[in-house]
């Protein structure tokens, strides 16, 4: 065996760990070596290991192309920049996997700061963190993350891009700055005081997610996978309860707005005054009720069977967990209506069961008694649920939304769900949707020009009689629609003042418009009894 | 339009230089690998191209003479190939007397130098074969070395041993090689040109500037197809081809066992729908009646 070349073969891989300097003086006892390494293992992956590898030659370089003949998914690791410089330069980095090396960190001794499906958070130092990725192979995952975080901020999420790869361990790295940064669990956990102000920002973040259009094809689709979840159940459940997941599932609308996928609160951090979303690698787009299926878990789910593990997760008990869960469910829908948060509280666990039930069962749970008791509660209630849920959708009251005039459709549509929930004629419908439009694009044109800001739409029905009371919210200049004149319909069309009609059309078809201005905030609200 | 080889391979090496096949087995491996025109490209000489030529057969494939120049001025080192030559022409004679005349002096101060510092000696029938080899180079002391049980392998001779001795050699010049090589009727090619002398890596305004001082000594093609380019190499070369209207080759430099490198292998695809610099290559050598196609 030559000193240069280090052969490791194991099932997965054919590892060659070249050393020193690859030159015509040994290339050809080099080349000789590894293609005998490669020798009648064309299954194998071929990777070359090019820590310790200081030159290349030119006769250095035809051992690879040989390799490559023979080995076409060859690719070549923890290449030092010298090393790189040539293999750019001749086109090789074109040719096959070419990864650089990567600076080592300890994360020894350092503090815990988060944890997610994929890794643990750690902070280096005062300025800067790491996460560490759960596996060994990770290089895929970091690319896709730091791909989707970056999509998510260009998208105006606030999160903290890595800035670098590193080596930690036998695993791999990105390393964030996130300057004295605390996550949401720790200040839930030390301060159960900010619990409403942990509600209110937590919230108010996953609002902004679910608000966020996103190009189509960026992210992957959320229903798709948990499709995967329903179907993987289908040998778990009866043949009719197995058969219903998946058409609940089925039956969800495709929905282009984001979601996050992993939304706790050790995914939450507080920057100074700043709140930013971490551990982007779930992120993907669909219908929040596959966020919320993810958010019951953390907080209940699996703390179902042993109340123990949130506190071990997340660093404070069930109890604080079940609250906070209420009052973001609350706040989120913008209801305290007991009977509409269990509604949607029970949608959200027929796919955060599936999910669990999934994955305990993947990780051997049926294989020990506490794993196998887990599961059969899991499996009992989710085969409750069955029989009682017919839809996975539901509304909420309120949304917030960039005030565009080209986001119209999907305020539109906000208002157009709940008024078919409550079984609203067709003339009304279309009547509200004017004047709904009408106050939308008139926040959208005037309430923060030239700049874009934010407008929250609400809707309330009331029954008994049934009123529907749409309340838009802006924090633009202050202005009073129903103070402008209504304009003179009587004048013959050329005469007419152009402008005022919208809101004069809009007084007409609803019963009541009312104007307050408080907290820096226009608020108008209009009421229609059906 | 011709009727071009399908498969081509313009440079290898045999036992009249530092590769392992004897002509015999070459034309054996030739047709083997289904090659339908080859060259034999030995460091300095073309003995090897006499016998390969009496070995041929009707239905053989095509071959052409070949050689490979080890040149070096105070600018750098080159490897230059020529094509399609009269063997006897007196421009070649001189120069592949040069040749040999410069390495059987090197070969003298490489064994004296090995039996001073190291005190390794050698019988005098090796010796003799030595000096006997048409082009013995660090590979055939090296061997030797094995055999003798200096050193563990080739590549052991050579790293801890011969290249311990450094010494002002002797060298054919690349304007040397190159009118040599016109003046006998052939066409001069520049070696794996971004590899330079075979260990070096030259691109870009680096390599265009080799080209045109070679060029300005009438260099009048490039191996723009060989076994250790990537496609980039590759592509740099066929653009510098067609910049400077230079033919283009093709070659794996195959040494028989002393290199892995394959017969054929060359990177270019088969079939015989070549880029426009090879294809002038071939048409004009089967124009001067050097191959058929």
């Amino acid at each position: 065996m030559m000193n240069e070349v280090q052969t490791t073969i194991t099932n997965e891989e054919v590892r060659i760990a070249l050393s020193g300097r690859i030159d015509s003086n040994n290339a050809h006892a080099v080349e000789e070596e590894v293609l005998a390494a490669v020798a009648g293992r064309e299954k194998l992956p071929v990777r070359i290991d090019a820590e310790k590898l200081e030159y290349i030659s030119s006769a250095g370089l035809r051992v690879i192309l040989h390799l490559k003949k023979s080995a076409p998914d060859l690719c070549i690791t923890n290449v030092n920049s010298e090393v790189y410089e040539i293999l750019d330069m001749t086109g090789f980095t074109q040719m096959m996997t070419v990864e650089k090396a990567y600076r080592v960190v300890s994360v020894e001794g350092c503090e815990e700061i988060g944890r997610g499906a994929n890794g643990t958070i750690y902070r280096i130092d005062k300025d800067n963190v790491v996460k560490v990725y759960n596996n060994a192979d990770a290089l895929a995952d970091i690319q896709h993350e730091r791909e989707v975080a970056r999509i998510a901020l260009v998208l105006g999420i606030p999160t903290a891009i890595s800035y670098d790869v590193v080596r930690v361990g036998n695993s791999y790295g990105s390393v964030f700055e996130l300057l004295n940064a605390s996550c949401f669990s720790k200040i839930l956990a030390e301060h159960p005081e900010r619990m409403d102000w942990c509600v209110k920002e937590y919230t108010e973040m996953l609002k902004k997610i679910h608000g966020t259009l996103v190009p189509e094809g960026k992210l992957p689709d959320m229903k798709q996978t948990a499709l995967g979840w329903a179907k993987f159940m289908k040998d778990y459940l009866p043949k009719e309860e197995g058969d219903k997941l998946v058409s609940l599932i089925e039956a969800v609308p495709h929905d282009d707005h984001m979601i996050h996928g992993d939304y706790h609160t050790k995914n939450l951090e507080l920057q100074g005054d700043e709140v930013l979303l971490i551990d982007m690698d779930t992120l993907a787009v669909g219908h929040p009720i596959f966020e919320f299926a993810s958010i019951y878990n953390s907080f209940i789910g699996y703390s179902e069977y042993d109340h123990e593990t949130v506190k071990r997760f997340q660093g404070f008990d069930f109890e604080t967990a079940k609250t906070f869960w209420n009052k973001v469910l609350a706040a989120y829908l913008g209801t305290n209506d007991e009977k509409k948060l269990r509604e949607v509280e029970n949608k959200a666990r027929v796919i955060g069961y599936a999910r669990m039930i999934r994955r305990s069962i993947r990780r051997h749970g049926l294989e020990t008694e506490a794993g196998k008791a887990e599961i059969d509660l899991w499996t009992g209630e989710l085969i409750d649920l069955l029989h009682s849920t017919d839809s996975l959708l539901f509304l909420r009251n309120e949304m917030e939304i960039e005030a565009k005039s080209e986001r119209l459709p999907e305020v539109l549509s906000f208002i157009e769900q709940h008024l078919e929930a409550c079984a609203c004629p067709a003339k009304l419908r279309m009547q509200i949707a004017i004047a709904a439009e009408e106050i939308f694009v008139n926040i959208a044109n005037y309430a923060y020009a030239p700049k874009v800001g934010k407008a929250t739409v609400r809707v309330e029905i009331s029954e008994d009689p049934i009123r529907v009371t749409l309340i838009f919210v802006d924090n633009g200049k202050p202005f009073d629609p129903t103070k402008k004149n209504d304009p003179d319909i009587s004048l013959p069309a050329e005469e007419r003042d152009i402008g005022g009609l919208g809101i004069f059309m809009t007084k007409k078809i609803m019963d009541d418009v009312i104007y307050e201005y408080a907290d820096g905030k226009n608020i108008l609200t209009l009421k229609k009894e059906l | 339009m011709k009727n071009f080889p399908k498969k081509i391979d313009l440079h290898m090496h045999g036992v009249f230089s530092d590769g392992t096949d004897t002509p015999a087995e070459l034309l054996r491996h030739i047709k083997e690998t289904g090659i339908t025109l080859f060259a034999l490209t030995d460091h300095d000489t073309a003995a090897g191209c006499a016998e390969v030529r009496r070995l041929l057969r009707y239905g053989d494939p095509d071959f052409l003479s070949g050689v490979e120049f080890s040149c070096k001025d105070g600018q750098g080192q080159y490897h230059i190939l020529g094509y399609g030559f009269d063997e006897d022409a007196p421009a070649m004679r001189e120069i592949f007397e040069k040749g040999h005349g410069y390495r059987v002096s090197k070969l003298r101060r490489r064994l004296d130098f090995l039996k001073e510092t190291f005190g390794f000696s050698f019988s005098d029938e090796d010796v003799a074969s030595l000096y006997a080899e048409n082009n013995p180079g660090k590979p055939h002391i090296a061997k030797l070395m094995v055999r003798y049980g200096y050193a563990e392998s080739i590549s052991d001779a050579i790293c801890r041993y011969i290249n311990q001795f450094h010494t002002k050699s002797e060298y054919i010049l690349p304007e040397e090689a190159i009118s040599a090589i016109l003046a006998s009727g052939g066409i001069p090619v520049l070696a794996h040109p971004s590899f330079g002398r075979g260990d070096e890596i030259i691109l870009g305004e680096q390599m265009e500037g080799r080209l045109r001082r070679l060029i300005g000594f009438g260099l009048q093609g490039v191996e723009a197809f060989y076994s250790g380019f990537s496609a980039k190499l590759q592509n740099e070369m066929l653009g510098f081809a067609d910049r400077y209207g230079l033919y283009v080759t093709a070659g794996s430099d195959y040494h028989g066992t002393n290199k892995l490198v394959r017969l054929g292998d060359t990177n270019l695809p088969d079939g015989g729908n070549y880029p426009a610099g090879l294809c002038r290559f071939l048409s004009e050598l089967s124009d001067r009646g050097k191959i058929r196609c």
